[in-house]
């Protein structure tokens, strides 16, 4: 859409001043022209915001947050430094634009770059030319931690994937000149989030998008699928590619919105084997072989064989896998030392010869203390030099010469001088500034674009038309990666119509459908995502009751009361084998502890964290819906504990949890292949239902109370486990256990009975593998299933008679409750454990 | 020229205290043919018999080998026998005829040794040989400037050999540099990486060697078998001289008696045996070693 520009001058500066934003003396701004008119590729958002008025802005900040939320990225640990991931980042919706023509100065110069290390890091591993010309000092070469010697014989060529996906860092000066900051090789951050904020920015400024003609990133990501397809060294048409994602289970990691986004298999370093050479992946009862590892974890701690680091997780015998072709990485897993600050100074030259061309971006001006000359210099200007490590990994931080004191510069001035090879000076860029949203306002920062690439060995580099931008906090000159700050999305307009282009069509032209492999790991996630769902929602419950007890209270007799409370908290703890006085306060409320306390493993806060974390290894088995769901069961928790409410305050927060979680467990009926991953989710929430409905039978079954006191009993019981209306119609008679214990263990068509679970158990079960070639691969469930079968029918004939025989019901629940934990027991070394294969 | 000929028997062997089921290795065992000495034959014998061989040589050029075991085992053999010969001759002077602060600016990093390697491999600091605290104070009364380069290297091993006293397990492969240089006792290895990070600290390239030593049994008594061990010296570099051996250990410089098997920067480039398993339980390691003439 041709974008109509926003008459003269005068009326722009008009706008401007209207919704205020005025550019900072000195620095050059990235949407308006040094005679204060806004550029044309700004216009369609300065008009937009001009006609909403600048309140706009909070309104769109508020969605993004919501939807980010919504789509689980709460973005706290999505530091851009890859060596400290404690810092957060957060979403401005305002997009950087960039104009056609910009971009493309951009692209050809990153487009040149990459070109030039993926000749380097070929260099680097194959004939070393650049230290044989002596261009580059060896030091900066191999005395580079990312330098794996053990990869030596592993040139990038044919057998072996060059830099892969690669991240470069732009930012431009004053003049406009654009400069590379920074690259990143190994395992470049970013990616996923800036999937990630283009999906919540398109959702949050869909006529803006339109509007701008943004160029789509798909086509990117099918060229790069295309590439891997070429890469696999099996020769397989339709190659498995396994993104490997190293981040623990407690962690967000933006990997799977990567892997959601492409549909992809994402995996942990523990979910391979090496075996004759090739990679596996341990899948529920069987291994897979993959073709192609993209890896987003350090290179050099890959294969924990032959890595110099210790401990960590890793592949053992990833390396002699790649070297005899049983496997291709699609990035060398030696290109960290690409990155060294230390090759800055040389890569005018470098382009030169192994280019034969001029350097298009070149990098900030730098100075290598090694040499006696680049030292004097670095230590006269120090104060408006920023000084980096030539090891990316070594001790070092950054150090900013302009933000130092004179006697922190003198102290940098003796870490120099006693090493100066290590050091590297560069000149400080006073970089553009873009509108940022603060409040209702738009204001100028600092920022930097985070664009990605990659190299196709037949085709060339390959540029993503879009990227991550990050702004400082304040309107400081430097965006350190180490600072907190807003990230935006990159749009790169066009003045065409958009390419046609879905996200789902990513999957549909690049890859043919994967197959479809649960790995162990992910299928025990999901046995847990259902059974800590289970186990959350049947917390809740019980604390509903409780709280209503004592707002309402079910009698006006308050030592009654008291009694009845201490009996289901002895209940619920006998539930969960649990030891109240491990409570922090054993002599103090509970209820405080089941509702607020992160450590109490019987407690909300805890089940949920735990539920969270299985969710979020499994992100990709979810829709996007459940993806709501999970995220509101966490995020809404977390901030109902946080209130300084009382108990009643919480039954609505109560409510809304088991609404979250019952939608969540709905949605997963309602929209999951009924293949062995669901299997397992079910299986999982089934058998945790079981266990609780057993334990609270036999607490029932074992209690002498009579008269009022059972009747209550009964009635929280039936509470707790959703079934008071059941009761109700089934029965039409004031609670009892007989009745209660005919309901929840012996009628064939309740879900919540333990005949119908035992029966279900089953049925789901022939879902799973069957590795032991059994009759049915739960074959374990068949004694007690004819055992109850036998029972079942003269038990509800005794029941109706009038003859409740205790004994018996107890011991036959007591059997059905072992049964549920020797099943546990069984599909964890049948199917989740690979030790034994 | 007169030539011992040498067998040599090294078994590693791990026996777990449960079952493993799935090891995958890295092993360091096959003599270089580049140091004075000929390689007759070699071979690694393995037993559970592994399900995944392969060989190739690593970025030093040192013989590597790669196994991995599938199937359930409490026990792991490595066998490795070798025969080699060895030339009885002169043993190398240690003398440069170059100062060692003269030596010190000819040997950049950025040049290298006759087989191409650049000496910055060899001139900066590794885990095991760091600039630790107390490496300069051990250094400081050696160096004397002017003097020939290769008599200091020789000093500080005899420094190294009067000054550390030989204690089997007052170290692992773990201790750092710095607690070695404190209480001064160690084993073969730890003496080598003192070495290595003094001579590095100095500008002189120096590298880590590991291989075996024919220790004679004192007089009148017969020799028992596996009463070696694998052994550790190192190699300083001189323009004049190139790679010259010296073992801190005996306070000498390697001739026949020393077989060498591999050199790096330090221990871990060249660990003899080096495993990942998967399964529970402890490990108890046992090293027997032959040194024969034959």
């Amino acid at each position: 859409m041709p974008v109509v520009p926003i008459g003269n001058l005068q009326e722009q500066k008009q706008l401007m001043g209207k919704i205020g934003y005025s550019t900072l003396p000195g620095r050059r701004d990235e949407s308006v022209a040094a005679d204060g008119s806004i550029l044309p590729h700004w216009e369609p958002l300065f008009e937009s915001v001009g006609r909403h008025g600048s309140g706009v802005l909070v309104d769109w900040r508020n969605v993004a947050n919501r939807i980010s939320r919504e789509r689980g990225l709460a973005y706290r640990p999505a530091s851009l430094d890859e060596s400290d991931p404690a810092e957060g980042w957060s979403l401005d919706p305002i997009p950087w634009l960039y104009s056609a023509k910009n971009w493309e100065v951009l692209d050809e110069g990153i487009s040149q770059r990459t070109r030039l290390y993926e000749a380097l890091l070929t260099d680097a591993y194959g004939e070393q030319r650049m230290l044989q010309d002596k261009i580059v000092p060896a030091e900066i070469l191999l005395g580079h931690p990312g330098f794996v010697r053990a990869l030596h014989d592993l040139t990038p060529g044919d057998t072996v994937v060059g830099l892969g996906i690669s991240a470069f860092d732009v930012a431009r000066d004053a003049s406009g000149q654009p400069f590379v900051v920074n690259d990143r090789f190994d395992h470049p951050f970013g990616l996923g989030l800036a999937l990630e904020n283009r999906t919540v920015v398109n959702k949050v400024l869909p006529r803006l998008f339109r509007r701008c003609g943004v160029r789509r990133v798909g086509q990117f990501f099918t060229d790069w699928f295309d590439y891997l397809t070429r890469r696999a060294q099996s020769g397989a048409e339709n190659p498995l590619i396994a993104i490997v994602d190293a981040s623990g289970e407690d962690e967000d990691s933006e990997i799977g919105f990567l892997a959601n986004y492409c549909g992809i298999l994402r995996v942990h370093p523990s979910d391979l084997t090496v075996r004759g050479g090739k990679v596996w992946i341990k899948a529920l009862r069987k291994l897979v072989p993959v073709d192609v590892i993209w890896k987003t974890m350090p290179g050099a701690e890959m294969d924990s064989l032959e890595s110099e680091m210790r401990g960590k997780p890793g592949i053992p015998g990833l390396f002699e896998a790649m070297r005899i072709g049983g496997v291709t990485l699609a990035s060398h897993p030696g290109s960290a030392v690409m990155q060294s600050p230390g090759l800055y100074p040389f890569l005018p030259k470098l382009c030169r010869e192994f280019l034969g061309e001029e350097l298009k971006i070149p990098p900030v001006a730098s100075w290598w203390c090694g040499d006696p000359a680049a030292l004097s210099h670095v230590l006269a200007n120090l104060s408006s030099m920023v000084i980096k490590s030539v090891n990316s990994h070594a001790n070092f931080q950054t150090r900013y010469g302009r933000r130092a004191s004179v006697e922190e510069l003198d102290e940098l001035k003796r870490t120099i001088q006693a090493n100066p090879t290590r050091f590297v000076g560069q000149e400080e860029i006073q970089i553009s500034t873009i509108p940022t949203s603060r409040r209702d306002k738009l204001v100028p920062h600092g920022s930097v674009l985070r664009m990605f690439s990659f190299y196709d060995n037949e085709k060339g580099p390959s540029v993503m038309p879009g990227g991550l931008a990050r702004v400082s906090t304040d309107d400081g000159i430097v965006v350190s990666t180490r600072e907190e700050g807003d990230s935006k999305d990159v749009w790169v307009c066009s003045t065409e119509a958009p390419e046609p282009f879905s996200i789902a069509s990513v999957v549909d032209t690049s890859l043919p459908a994967a197959p479809y492999i649960v790995p162990s790991r992910t299928g025990e996630n999901l046995y847990w995502t259902g059974r800590y769902a289970e186990r959350a929602q049947f917390i809740a419950r019980f604390s509903s009751r409780i709280i209503d007890g004592r707002v309402r209270g079910y009698s006006h007799d308050e030592a009654f009361e008291k009694q009845h409370e201490d009996l289901l908290m002895e209940a619920f703890y006998s539930v969960f084998e649990y030891d109240p006085s491990g409570m922090i306060s054993p002599e103090g409320d509970p209820l405080d502890d089941l509702l607020r306390d992160p450590a109490c493993s019987i407690g909300i806060p805890y089940n949920l964290q735990r539920f969270h974390n299985a969710s979020q290894v499994t992100r990709e088995s979810w829709s996007p819906a459940s993806i709501m769901a999970i995220e509101s069961c966490h995020t809404g928790w977390r901030r109902a504990s946080a209130l300084p409410q009382s108990h009643f305050g919480f039954s609505a927060e109560l409510d809304t949890l088991q609404l979250n979680l019952a939608a969540f467990l709905g949605l997963n009926l309602d929209s999951m292949t009924r293949d062995e991953g669901w299997a397992l989710l079910d299986i999982g929430r089934r058998i945790e239902r079981g266990t609780l409905v057993g334990g609270l039978l036999t607490f029932l079954l074992k209690s002498e109370h009579e008269g009022d006191m059972s009747m209550l009993l009964n009635e929280s019981v039936l509470y707790i486990l959703d079934s008071v209306r059941t009761y109700q119609r089934r029965f039409h008679k004031t609670p009892n256990t007989p009745m209660t214990t005919l309901l929840l263990l012996s009628e064939p068509d309740y879900p919540r009975s333990l005949h119908h679970l035992l029966d279900r158990l089953i049925d789901i079960g022939g879902k799973l593998p069957n590795p032991k070639k059994q009759e049915h691969p739960l074959s374990l469930l068949d004694p007690m299933s004819r055992k109850l079968e036998g029972f079942v029918g003269p038990f509800i004939a005794e029941v109706e008679a009038g003859l409740f025989q205790k004994e018996e019901a107890l011991n036959i629940v007591t059997e059905m409750a072992d049964t549920f934990i020797d099943l546990s027991d069984y599909l964890t070394v049948t199917y989740f454990n690979h030790a034994n294969r | 020229m007169e030539e011992y000929r040498y067998r040599v028997r090294h078994l590693t062997a791990y026996t777990y205290s449960g079952r493993i089921d799935l090891c995958h290795s890295v092993a360091h065992l096959a003599p270089r043919e580049d140091s004075g000495q000929e390689v007759l034959s070699h071979r690694i014998d393995v037993t559970p018999v592994p399900h995944f061989k392969a060989e190739r040589e690593d970025y030093w050029d040192n013989g590597t080998s790669y196994f991995e075991i599938q199937g359930s085992h409490d026990r792991l053999e490595v066998l490795s026998t070798l025969t080699v010969i060895k030339q009885v001759g002169d043993v190398p002077v240690p003398r440069s005829g170059i100062a060692w602060d003269d030596e010190k600016q000819q040997l950049k990093p950025g040049e290298h040794d006759e087989s191409g390697l650049y000496f910055a491999n060899f001139l900066f600091p590794t885990k095991a040989c760091p600039f630790a605290e107390g490496l300069d104070a051990f250094l400081e009364p050696s160096l004397v400037p002017g003097k020939d380069s290769m008599e200091l290297v020789s000093e500080l091993m005899t420094r190294v050999y009067k000054e550390f006293a030989y204690v089997p397990g007052a170290t692992d492969t773990t201790t750092p540099l710095e607690v070695l240089l404190k209480n001064k006792k160690g084993v073969c290895q730890d003496f080598a990486h003192v070495m290595i990070a003094g001579l590095r600290k100095i500008g002189i390239p120096a590298r880590y060697v590991s291989g075996y030593l024919e220790t004679l049994p004192p007089p009148g008594q017969e020799k028992l078998q596996g009463s070696d061990a694998t052994h550790a010296w190192i190699e300083a570099y001189s323009k004049a001289t190139g790679w010259i051996g010296f073992d801190p250990t005996n306070d000498r410089i390697p001739a026949h008696q020393h077989i060498k098997i591999a050199h790096g920067r330090d221990y871990f480039d060249v660990q003899p045996l080096k495993g990942l398993f998967v399964g529970s339980g402890g490990q108890v390691l046992s090293v027997e070693v032959d040194v024969e003439r034959c």
